[in-house]
């Protein structure tokens, strides 16, 4: 790769020379090269004050550096509980064979492609999901991730920008539609753009209007289509060539109707076939219908007040529904000691997993004489499984800032950052909008609405590191450093960033902030159970019906949550657990749904709240997989710095690995029970110290489990090595399935019953997923 | 000064110390490889763990000051396992022996690699030095020995083993050694004296080694010179006068003989009476001494394998007397470990033998291993001494030959703080075990220094060293997890991450990860 100095000599002057801009720096460099030159490093040591220890360091550090040269486009597979849950390994298998890759390559012989498996892209409703370059590809499979790349390379050649419309006068309705991360995802943006092309061709005066995420994940993309003075009506599901029948429906002479067959949405038959389609290419959606009623009207919007109504970017909507009040009712009327008092008053605890009281740690750097103070919200949401503070910082960004401007002036912040998660681009494009809104209207920066209070605000974005999530990890890599958590105490409340007293939140505690100073803390604590006050944001995801981003009150069950919110499990499966709390959390069968979703009881049952990552689990996934795929990935993200954590959490995945492919012995069960207890009292953060959590969960509510793969089976039939595929008597013989397999294990005799060869069989489910009659058994 | 407890005890300390180094002032021994005075805390390795008794948790003691009302544990049931645990996934990915494989096979536990990189430097005096160390009769064995050094030295993996008993027996014949007598004998020892029945190759080497630590010993044999077995030799193979020589050798050091003096029975139990112990190095059981009051079995005496302690109190027995063998150094070796044993005894010590330490081994060199360990070392195949085996090696030969070694061995046998603990805490290099090792390697420039990043134990002493001291490369953390190395930045040379402060970085390093090549600076470089 050729490098022009001068490129990266205007980066550094963009970004800075101090040593803190070493991620930014980088960042820039990537953007340019798709990697990182050792060139280009060099030259950055010579013009700025990062050394070549620190830059090389940081470098190899964070996930989303590349240091070696990388294809022209980028594939990655997500891997995220969801996504993992319903196939995502198979799926990078079979683009792994496309792209002819052999064990440890990751870019294909042409320089094309590079595959990359990535942790949880936080589109979960849509698992499996592949993203390549910009474009999202959902609800996959083997097959069809097969077909995936031709595809990509048709639609990259195509993609074009249309023109933005002008702002319409005096319109005759709206049409609204969810355009966050996930449901770009699903093919919002190319609805949006069959809405955009529709409205110009046929000069409708209706406003088109992007919204906030409402949370029904597995419908998008929802169109909302609001006729002046008419209840709007929701379409499920809509493909862009839906849409001209959809605006005409509503905008047009009442006869057209008649072309469409309406149907009200069945989401369960729905969520699984949406590809194939059965003839319903139409979803109405009615808001009083009984599917939504229970999905939406189980749930307690605080965080995600007004979902779906306004939008995001525009703070006239925000501030139309009280927006801010309560920033300037604290600013105007209350000292900061009361504002802190009435954050304790409500019974606020910390949402970002572990439940410390929000007022107790305002108080506590309040109470700090050192200045300046640093508040950051934290926004580093790596739990696979969960996208609560991506759909937060993407549809209420005025919100969580107003959450914290509160904190900042109660106590005595003047500075803070937005730290967000390198996977989430659309949320930290987001914040940075609405920062710069705020601070043209003085609700950012200098003298905040006419008063003495100053608080700057900047987004800093991660570079790929769950451990960041770590609040002293996520200082250290604020400050320019591998992303390495360090001893508490001092707490950052006494010696944060750059050695200040620094307040760190949570991105939902922080959306929660206005709705307690607006209302009042009785109002907050009057919601929730004794110990876990106010909502809690969830992703459901996983074997459900309707999964989606849900905010429901604290105390509410599982059984609540997965049943009636969540509409059951589908294809007749039987519920079989919850995983909850991502990697540091744990596994609940369903015969513990009934226990009340707080801290305190989900402590008790051995889970943990974690930041809201609830992936729903059915008697098809194998308890032991689970256990192993957490596992291996807070192996994968522990820094390396603690012995515990750096070489327990290995040798119990090795274990693991054993045991799922058949090899492990009796003793190993004792050994990985030991080895959990000793990482978890012996590691020094709270990711070393929750990482055994799956494991000692699933060990203890499915022992049986473990002692199955021991004893040669896999019960859920997910283990490759323990399962084997067979053909029934179903079979028709119509060679569907030996033409979709890849290393000709099924002989093609047409009118025959199919065989399949287990020696070349490498359980790649193609044949599985292709047969139109269910005529391939796994075992 | 804040005042808390440790152990139970209330102490006192300076206000903001943080607790290792406070615990280590009162004098607690709280195990610790991350650590490192004048560098700021980095909670790495986690066995400086002690418990807060309030709590019962474990905490790092290298990096949480003292607070008061803080009641600290230092060492229970639970720390010492959570510390051995600790030492155990540590030594699991520690890919390194501590001793070669040679030295471990040695009967007598010699040194071999150091043995070569001195001779390989041409310093045939310090050779000897070494091999005499654990060999009383070199130039004897360097002719006759049998070698199970060479059938297990890893070379023979790559092409052919080195010729460590040549270069021995080069060391022997051309090394100048004079070995020093305490100055002060311990105060246990003084006074007492040992009887040796046998003058072959195990009682001499016990004499020899007994000797050397002040008490006087005493050979007894019916023959008229002293050798035993060794003296039925063919003189072309070891000539007289070397057996010669190294007998005067240990006769000098202050050995008595008393040759042509029988020992039946009654002499025996008089031998018992007027000496502190006895040892019976005989050679092959004869029938009159079953009648000694010894146990006895078909092929010889009844003696404890380790300690060689017989039936009888303060009587030992080596050598052939216990089974019938013909390799004469293992006879060396018995003699050798013996004298652990007497001295121990004498001393009223229990009676344990030569004292085992931990020992880490990672098995066969993997294919793509063999590059590393050839750096250190030449791709030029063994070297047949050209003017035949009776005339040994010569000089250029033994340059050429010691080279070969790939020094298997770590540089810091004796002062790995990994070892030590392992050995403090009875780890076991196994219990983790399973998994695929990691693949040995070896940087190695012109400079003095080593390293091997499979022996790195990640405390990340080397990386805070040079980032303190402003290296301009230093070292730096690659990577991260499990897989997190430690290098230098752009691949540069480790004499250039180590410019100013090599040799400091070189001693902090807690393991054998970074090390000099040579205990002394190497006369030539490579």
């Amino acid at each position: 790769m050729k490098i022009d100095y001068r490129d990266i000599d205007e980066i550094i002057a963009r970004e800075g020379t101090d040593k803190r801009f070493v991620i930014p720096i980088l960042q820039a460099i990537q953007n340019k090269y798709n990697y990182l030159p050792e060139e280009a490093l060099r030259r950055v040591c010579e013009h700025t004050q990062i050394t070549p220890q620190q830059i090389v360091s940081v470098a190899s550090f964070y996930s989303q550096f590349r240091l070696f040269e990388a294809g022209k486009h980028i594939i990655k597979v997500c891997d995220g509980t969801a996504c993992h849950v319903k196939g995502a390994g198979l799926v990078y298998d079979a683009l792994s064979r496309k792209l002819d890759l052999k064990e440890g390559e990751h870019t294909d012989q042409t320089g094309t492609y590079t595959l990359e498996k990535v942790h949880c892209l936080g589109c979960c409703a849509l698992a499996p999901v592949v993203q390549a370059d910009s474009i999202t590809y959902p609800h996959l499979n083997s097959s069809k991730a097969e077909k995936l790349l031709a595809d990509f390379a048709k639609l990259s050649r195509q993609q074009k920008e249309r023109p933005a419309r002008k702002p319409v006068e005096r319109p005759e309705g709206e049409v609204r539609i969810t355009l966050d991360s996930c449901c770009a995802a699903s093919g919002t943006a190319a609805v949006k753009q069959a809405v955009e092309k529709v409205l110009a061709e046929e000069r409708l005066n209706v406003r088109f209007k992007p919204v906030s995420c409402v949370g029904m994940c597995s419908q998008v993309p929802v169109v909302e289509v609001a006729p002046e003075g008419q209840p709007p009506h929701f379409y499920a599901q809509v493909q862009a060539e839906d849409v001209r029948h959809i605006l005409e429906r509503h905008f047009r002479p009442r006869r057209l109707i008649d072309r469409f067959r309406i149907n009200v949405l069945k989401a369960a038959s729905y969520f699984q076939d949406e590809a194939d389609g059965n003839g319903m290419r139409i979803n109405a959606l009615d808001a009083k219908d009984k599917q939504v009623a229970s999905f939406l009207g189980q749930q307690v919007p605080i965080a995600t007040e007004f979902r779906g109504s306004i939008d995001p970017a525009d703070i006239e909507e925000y501030l139309s529904r009280g927006g801010f009040e309560a920033l300037r009712k604290c600013l105007e009327t209350m000292a900061p000691t009361a504002v802190v008092e009435e954050v304790k008053n409500s019974g606020m605890r910390g949402r970002g997993g572990a439940g410390f009281p929000t007022g107790k740690k305002w108080e506590m750097l309040a109470a700090q004489a050192k200045s300046p103070k640093y508040i950051i919200c934290n926004g580093d949401e790596g739990d696979p499984g969960a996208f609560m503070d991506r759909m937060l910082l993407e549809s209420y960004p005025y919100r969580v800032i107003e959450g914290m401007l509160i904190g900042a002036y109660a106590t005595g912040a003047s500075e803070g950052y937005f730290y967000i998660r390198a996977e989430y681009p659309e949320a930290a494009a987001s914040i940075r909008q609405a920062l710069n809104v705020c601070r043209e209207r003085g609700l950012v920066g200098e003298r905040i609405l006419g008063t003495d209070f100053s608080c700057r605000l900047q987004v800093y974005e991660g570079a790929g590191a769950f451990v960041c999530g770590e609040e002293t990890a996520l200082i250290n890599s604020i400050e320019g450093g591998r992303g390495f958590p360090r001893i508490r105490p001092p707490y950052p409340v006494e010696e944060g960033l750059w050695g200040q007293p620094t307040l760190v939140n949570n991105t939902e505690t922080f959306a929660q902030i206005p709705f307690i100073l607006k209302n009042g803390a009785g109002r907050f604590s009057a919601i929730g159970t004794e110990g876990s006050k106010g909502a809690k944001v969830f992703s459901l995801t996983g074997k459900v019906n309707r999964g989606g981003l849900i905010e429901v009150p604290m105390g509410a069950t599982i059984r609540q949550i997965v049943e009636e919110i969540g509409s059951g499990i589908p294809n007749g499966r039987q519920f079989k657990a919850v995983q909850i709390g991502g990697p540091s959390g744990g596994c609940l069968p369903a015969s513990l749904a009934d226990i009340p979703i707080d801290f305190e009881s989900l402590r008790e049952a051995g889970a943990m709240m974690g930041s809201g990552g609830l992936v729903v689990l059915d008697d098809s996934d194998c308890m032991v997989d689970i256990a192993r795929y957490f596992l291996s990935f807070t192996q994968n993200e522990s820094c390396g710095k603690c012995t515990f954590c750096r070489i327990g959490t290995r040798r119990m995945t090795e274990i693991l690995d054993r045991i799922c492919s058949g090899k492990g012995k009796v003793k190993d069960l004792e050994e990985m029970e030991m080895l959990a207890g000793w990482t978890s009292k012996g590691s020094l953060c709270g990711l070393g110290k929750t990482a055994p959590n799956p494991v000692t969960t699933t060990l203890k509510h499915f022992r049986h489990e473990y002692e199955a793969h021991i004893n040669g089976k896999c019960p859920a039939g997910k283990c490759k090595e323990l399962i084997t595929y067979s053909i029934n008597k179903k079979c028709i013989g119509c060679t569907i399935c030996a033409q979709k397999c890849p290393v000709e294990a099924i002989a093609f005799r047409p009118h025959e019953k199919h065989e399949i060869d287990m020696e070349l069989c490498i359980r790649c489910n193609n044949c599985l997923e292709v047969c139109p009659y269910e005529a391939v058994d796994v075992q | 000064m804040i005042r808390f407890k440790v152990n139970h005890k209330e102490v006192e300390v300076a206000g903001g110390a943080y607790l290792l180094p406070a615990l280590q002032a009162l004098g607690y021994d709280i195990p610790h490889l991350c650590y490192y005075e004048g560098l700021e805390h980095y909670t790495s390795c986690m066995l400086c763990l002690v418990k807060d008794a309030r709590t019962g948790a474990l905490i790092p003691s290298c990096s949480l000051r003292v607070e008061p009302e803080m009641d600290i544990i230092t060492d229970d049931e639970e720390i010492f396992e959570a510390r051995k645990t600790g030492l155990e996934l540590l030594l699991s990915d520690h890919v390194g022996d501590c001793e070669a494989p040679c030295t471990k096979a040695c009967p007598a536990h010699m040194n071999i690699p150091l043995m070569n990189r001195l001779l390989q430097n041409g310093k045939a005096d310090e050779a000897l030095e070494v091999v005499m160390k654990d060999i009383a009769l070199p130039g004897v064995l360097g002719r006759i020995c049998s070698a199970p050094c060479e059938k297990i030295c890893r070379r023979k993996d790559i092409d052919e083993p080195v010729s460590i008993c040549l270069l021995k027996r080069y060391a022997a014949d051309s090394g100048l050694y004079e070995p020093s007598l305490p100055e002060q004998v311990e105060p246990a020892l003084q006074g007492r004296k040992v009887a040796i029945i046998g003058s072959g190759p195990a009682g001499l080497a016990a004499a020899y080694h007994t000797q050397l630590r002040g008490v006087q010993c005493t050979i007894f044999d019916k023959a008229p010179v002293a050798g035993g077995q060794l003296q039925a030799i063919d003189e072309a193979i070891l000539p007289k006068e070397v057996l010669d020589r190294e007998i005067s050798f240990i006769e000098k050091t202050g050995v008595r003989f008393r040759m042509g003096e029988a020992i039946d029975k009654d002499a025996f139990l008089r031998l018992k009476e007027s000496y502190n112990a006895v040892v019976i190095a005989t050679g092959p059981l004869e029938e009159p001494l079953r009648e000694w009051g010894l146990e006895t079995y078909k092929q010889g005496i009844q003696a404890n394998r380790s300690t060689y302690e017989t039936n009888l109190p303060g009587v030992f027995a080596i050598g052939a007397v216990l089974k019938p063998m013909r390799m004469a150094v293992k006879s060396v070796g018995h003699g050798k470990e013996a004298s652990y044993c007497l001295l121990q005894y004498l001393k009223d010590e229990e009676v344990k033998g030569e004292p085992g330490i931990f020992n880490s081994r990672f098995g066969r060199i993997l294919p793509e291993e063999v590059q590393e360990f050839l750096k250190e070392s030449n791709d030029h195949h063994r070297v047949e001494p050209i003017y035949g085996l009776s005339e040994g090696l010569k000089l250029e030969e033994v340059l050429e030959e010691a080279a070969r070694c790939i020094h298997c061995d770590c540089r810091k046998i004796d002062t790995c703080k990994l070892r030590i603990y392992a050995d403090a805490y009875r780890a076991d290099q196994k219990r983790f075990g399973g998994a695929e090792r990691k693949a040995v390697k070896k940087v190695i420039e012109n400079g003095a220094a080593l390293y091997e990043p499979e022996k790195c134990v990640k405390c990340g002493i080397c990386v805070r060293l040079t980032e303190k001291h402003r290296e301009t490369y230093g070292m730096a953390f690659i990577g991260r997890g499990f897989d997190i190395e430690i290098g230098t930045p752009f691949h540069e040379t480790l004499s250039t991450g180590l410019d100013d402060i090599a040799e400091e970085v070189v001693r902090a390093c807690p393991t054998g990860a970074l090390a000099l090549r040579s205990p002394d600076p190497p006369d030539r470089r490579l």
